[in-house]
């Protein structure tokens, strides 16, 4: 067995295109399911049983499905209801609408662990709900949503190889391609693993960043001796006492 | 032609017999699964540089990668290095090693829960190591990780479709062979996904359960 790297030579521009495809799929679909969130952790600040009832049903269901069943049924039930668009955008919508259920979650957690007085008291001063929501509400969950929202995109960015399997030519389907022609599975899958594994250290990368901009750097755990750290640690070096 | 209820609930019976699959091989995949993420975490926890700079490398690949990549590499890929697993072995394979790396993580972030000194404690009374293992941390630590663990479970079973792709006749490839002669594909998608809401809402339902009560417990 050796590694061939004169297919990667002969294939490297369908990688290219493929890369350029997954990215700009899974920003749309991280803005779009972000919007979509969040309109769903605010409709679900309205006292009303209905609403809640309804936005339940929607997260649960998307929770309980595999995202690519949801891609086949979302691929094969729009042209049911006469609507023909090409399979990219199907693709994105139904990624945005399975990113939309887990960001509505964890913005609407956010949103719950405010404590109620701080809604409250912005209505008593005479601002609007949606004025509430945005100097109030938004400026103080915003930090506390840069870890979780993190998590998820990145593993929009995994479902994303999905697509492959309703003929989006992104990265994972172009590296099936490869390995039809060339029927070296070895070179085509370790490039593309390599592709996936850049995209999601160079994400991670960034919102540790981010993170760090809003001041909530990770605090290191600090287990209290050598001892303990022996089982209760799992980093290679143990953390320095603090005691 | 408009969305046939008659199809859909005809079908039923073959899509419910499909997804018992699903069922069995999540289950299968979830057994080995948490063995094999407990006894990774206390392997690392024993800080073998050499063996933990290999698991790190580990981790990083399979958090960084998608699950239908590894599914893919344990199907095409290792029979070329004479591992020829056959579909449902390989499907097995991989996500119970994507699964293990995420509860071995889940636990690296329970364990920070622990006091350490019970682990003092326990170390005084000159309990072996194994012993401290079993009867101080571990009933403690799938305690504090049980809401994530149930919700690892959802994934292991959502996990399953994709095993369709490398031919396992689960529910999602049934769906499409009966689609195939059917001509009705939206219906038995539909069918297929109820299948998936019957399998994982009671383990998201005593997900919540759970979570509930370990918040009530902490307050």
């Amino acid at each position: 067995m050796t590694f061939d790297l004169s297919i990667l030579a002969q294939y490297w521009p369908l990688f290219v295109k493929g890369t350029w495809l997954t990215i700009r799929i899974c920003l749309a679909a991280t803005i779009i399911g972000y919007v979509i969130g969040i309109v769903l952790a605010l409709l679900s600040q309205i006292p009303s049983r209905a609403i809640k009832a309804a936005i339940e049903i929607y997260l649960l269901t998307l929770r309980a499905i595999p995202f690519i069943i949801l891609l086949f049924v979302v691929y094969y039930g729009l042209p049911f209801s006469g609507i023909r668009i090409p399979a990219v955008i199907t693709g994105t919508i139904a990624l945005s609408l399975y990113a939309s259920a887990y960001y509505a979650e964890i913005v609407r957690a956010a949103i719950e662990a405010l404590p109620r007085g701080q809604y409250e008291s912005a209505r008593v001063i005479g601002m609007s709900a949606l004025q509430a929501m945005r100097h109030v509400i938004f400026p103080q969950i915003v930090p506390t949503l840069v870890p979780p929202s993190t998590n998820i995109t990145l593993t929009m960015i995994k479902e994303s190889a999905v697509l492959s399997s309703i003929t989006v030519a992104e990265l994972t389907y172009q590296s099936l391609v490869v390995q039809g022609n060339t029927f070296a599975p070895f070179e085509a899958f370790a490039a593309v693993t390599l592709i996936y594994w850049a995209i999601t250290a160079i994400v991670a990368h960034a919102a540790s960043l981010l993170e760090r901009r809003f001041g909530r750097a990770r605090s290191e755990h600090l287990v209290g001796s050598a001892l303990a750290a022996s089982f209760l640690s799992l980093e290679a070096m143990p953390k320095r006492s603090r005691r | 032609m408009g969305f046939q209820f008659g199809y859909l609930v005809s079908i039923l019976p073959s899509l419910g017999e499909a997804a018992l699959i699903n069922a069995r091989l999540a289950a299968i995949i979830a057994v080995l699964a948490i063995l094999g993420g407990t006894l990774l975490t206390i392997l690392r926890a024993m800080k073998i540089a050499a063996l933990n700079a290999v698991v790190a490398v580990v981790i990083s690949f399979i958090r960084g990668t998608p699950l239908l990549i590894q599914i893919f590499i344990a199907f095409y890929v290792l029979p070329i290095f004479g591992l020829d697993l056959g579909p449902e072995s390989a499907g097995v394979a991989a996500i119970s090693l994507n699964s293990t790396i995420f509860i071995t993580e889940m636990m690296r972030g329970g364990l920070t829960g622990i006091d350490p000194g019970q682990i003092e404690a326990a170390t005084s009374l000159a309990l072996p190591r194994w012993l401290i293992w079993r009867k101080v941390v571990l009933p403690q630590l799938f305690r504090i990780i049980l809401p994530m663990l149930v919700n690892e479970v959802t994934v292991i079973v959502k996990g399953t479709a994709l095993l369709s792709v490398i031919t396992v006749v689960e529910v999602l490839r049934t769906s499409q062979q009966i689609a195939g002669s059917s001509f009705r594909p939206f219906e038995t998608l539909v069918g297929a996904a109820l299948c998936f809401l019957v399998l994982n809402l009671p383990v998201i339902a005593a997900g919540k359960v759970i979570e509930r009560r370990t918040a009530g417990a902490r307050r």
